[in-house]
């Protein structure tokens, strides 16, 4: 029975897209391995010099290469925090009847789907010490004292990144949590209402269990997108000032840059180990639900 | 009255919350179109006089602009489509065979949504068989785009019956002419949401353009913002109006489709 239901379909239909994506997907990830390994300067087999475990070691005690893994965990977390915080609360208000519903939804998602560069662009105008809107602004309503060199002081500079993330990714958050809001069934309100409980009481009995999944979602979805991040910092701080901003993707860049291809790819291979172990939780629930059709 | 009252003040903090998207887009539009000067002093002021033309037309002249946008256009197309194509035959296959073979392959397919990508080795791979510049920038804008693609046509299969795979074959349309000509129809709705979530990554990316179409002769539009930053760093009306010409297409897009792209962007993570 099963071969007669097999019959109509061909592997030969999913060989073009399969050998592409492990030529230059799965390949390159195992040979990632091998590199990281390995001392290289060029981009010849013949080049490849066995280094133990130096490049990681390098990656792990280098001040420069350190600071970039701190900075990658306070930027993933902070983001992380701050989007799925702010995407709630967007969330949960617009999820009520409002005039101005579709247009705030509409603004809200807006950032997401503008280019990066052109986002850090314009931070890079706005967030400029003198010239710049946001310190013109505090200086206007005469809060000198929040006035900050928010991209030069290398205290600062990376949460300076981490609330232009913020504002690009928060209306998408808001987006996945909404579809969660909106998968609940009023019945359960009504009910409560019937039972007379109090706002808090619903949001903790009814909301927050159903909207969880959305929730971790959510979390995992922003944790990953911190960890990865390149193009916002590339754009707009390069990793500096010194190495105060520098993270994962652009130590990467620069070890490209630089020719020093076994330290890079140490270090791409050290983010997706964290990457996977973030994620493998959840890995196992995605593929149970999609792969029993 | 106490209803109404908290009603507006709902209004009104939503509207006020929403100048902090709206106003620095404006800010970008407007000084876009004035003078070096006007544009230095960075304010939200309408301009004294409109550059309209001279503007756009001088940044056009200026960065490379013309070729970036035909480089966009072509590597946007070439892996729109290839894209299209190649994860909705996959995923046609994959979720019709229910064999233990096509189980293991679909999960090898997810692993990319989860595993970032090794770009140096990726390089290497590249540079080892000769595809360079334009066409490894595609392979691997594919590649990277593919498992997510994969993705969501499997969601959609299973919408489609089985039922009308058996009456084509009865009728004597083979494994071929099934997918092209009859599957490939009904696929449309997700068709054009991945043709649209793709087009917006592929024109905005930057993580892998910059590796592989490295010099200005090659940069996609959006790679050209960095060249008006080098060059014209103190020419703001430029640099904005180079911005304007890069978002706009996106943001013209997102406005008419707004429903696909939301839910086509979540997708990965409200279904998961």
């Amino acid at each position: 029975m099963k071969s007669t239901r097999n019959k109509p379909y061909t592997y030969a239909l999913i060989l073009p897209g399969i050998l592409l994506y492990v030529a230059f997907f799965l390949v390159p990830s195992l040979f990632g391995g091998v590199l990281s390994f390995a001392n290289v300067d060029r981009f010849s087999f013949s080049a490849i010099r066995f280094a133990g475990w130096t490049n990681f070691i390098n990656v792990l005690t280098d001040d420069y290469l350190s600071a970039a893994i701190r900075n990658s965990f306070i930027f993933a977390f902070s983001t992380t925090l701050l989007k799925v915080g702010i995407g709630m609360a967007l969330a949960v208000f617009l999820n009520r009847k409002l005039r101005t519903k579709n247009y705030l939804r509409t603004v809200a998602f807006l950032p997401a789907v503008l280019s990066t560069v052109a986002v850090g662009v314009f931070f890079t105008s706005a967030l400029h010490p003198t010239t710049g809107m946001i310190n013109r602004f505090l200086y206007a309503v005469g809060l000198d004292a929040l006035a900050q060199d928010w991209l030069t002081n290398p205290h600062l500079a990376i949460y300076s990144l981490v609330g232009i993330e913020t504002w690009k990714w928060s209306g998408f958050t808001m987006a996945i949590l909404l579809a969660g809001l909106q998968s609940i069934s009023h019945d359960y309100y009504e009910c409560a209402d019937i039972e007379g409980a109090s706002g808090w009481q619903k949001f903790r009995s009814i909301t927050f269990p159903l909207v969880l999944p959305y929730f971790n979602n959510a979390l995992i979805v922003n944790l990953i997108g911190g960890l990865k991040v390149f193009d916002l910092v590339q754009a707009v701080t390069q990793g500096g000032p010194g190495s105060a901003t520098e993270v994962f993707g652009t130590l990467v860049f620069k070890s490209f840059g630089s020719g020093r291809f076994g330290e890079g790819a140490a270090a791409s291979i050290l983010l997706s180990l964290i990457v996977i172990a973030i994620t493998l939780p959840t890995w196992k629930l995605i593929s149970r639900k999609e792969v029993e059709l | 009255m106490s209803r109404q009252r908290s009603r507006w003040a709902a209004e009104s903090a939503g509207i006020l919350a929403s100048l902090l998207v709206v106003l620095p887009l404006f800010f970008v539009v407007v000084n876009s179109f004035k003078d070096k000067a006007g544009a230095a002093a960075m304010s939200l002021a309408l301009p004294k006089k409109w550059y309209f033309l001279d503007n756009y037309s001088e940044m056009i002249d200026a960065g490379g602009v013309l070729t970036g946008l035909k480089n966009s256009a072509i590597v946007t197309f070439i892996t729109v489509a290839a894209l299209v194509i190649l994860s909705s035959m996959t995923a046609f296959t994959l979720q019709r065979k229910n064999t233990r073979m096509s189980g293991l392959l679909y999960l090898l397919v997810l692993l990319g949504l989860m595993i970032p990508l090794q770009i140096i080795p990726a390089y290497f791979v590249t540079y080892y068989l000769h595809v360079q510049t334009y066409l490894a920038a595609i392979v691997m804008l594919v590649v990277t785009n593919f498992s997510f693609g994969t993705f969501l046509y499997t969601g959609f299969f299973k919408s489609i019956p089985r039922e009308i795979d058996e009456s084509a074959i009865m009728d004597g349309v083979g494994p071929y002419g099934l997918f092209f000509s009859i599957i490939f129809p009904l696929l449309r709705p997700v068709t054009v949401t991945l043709i649209i979530i793709a087009f917006m990554g592929v024109w905005n990316d930057f993580g892998i353009t910059i590796y592989f179409l490295n010099s200005p002769r090659n940069f996609t539009v959006t790679l050209t913002i960095f060249n008006f930053l080098g060059t014209y760093s103190s020419d703001w009306n430029l640099i904005f109006a180079n911005v304007v010409l890069v978002s706009a297409p996106v943001v013209l897009v997102y406005l008419l489709l707004q429903r696909h792209i939301i839910d086509g962007m979540t997708a990965g993570s409200v279904k998961g």
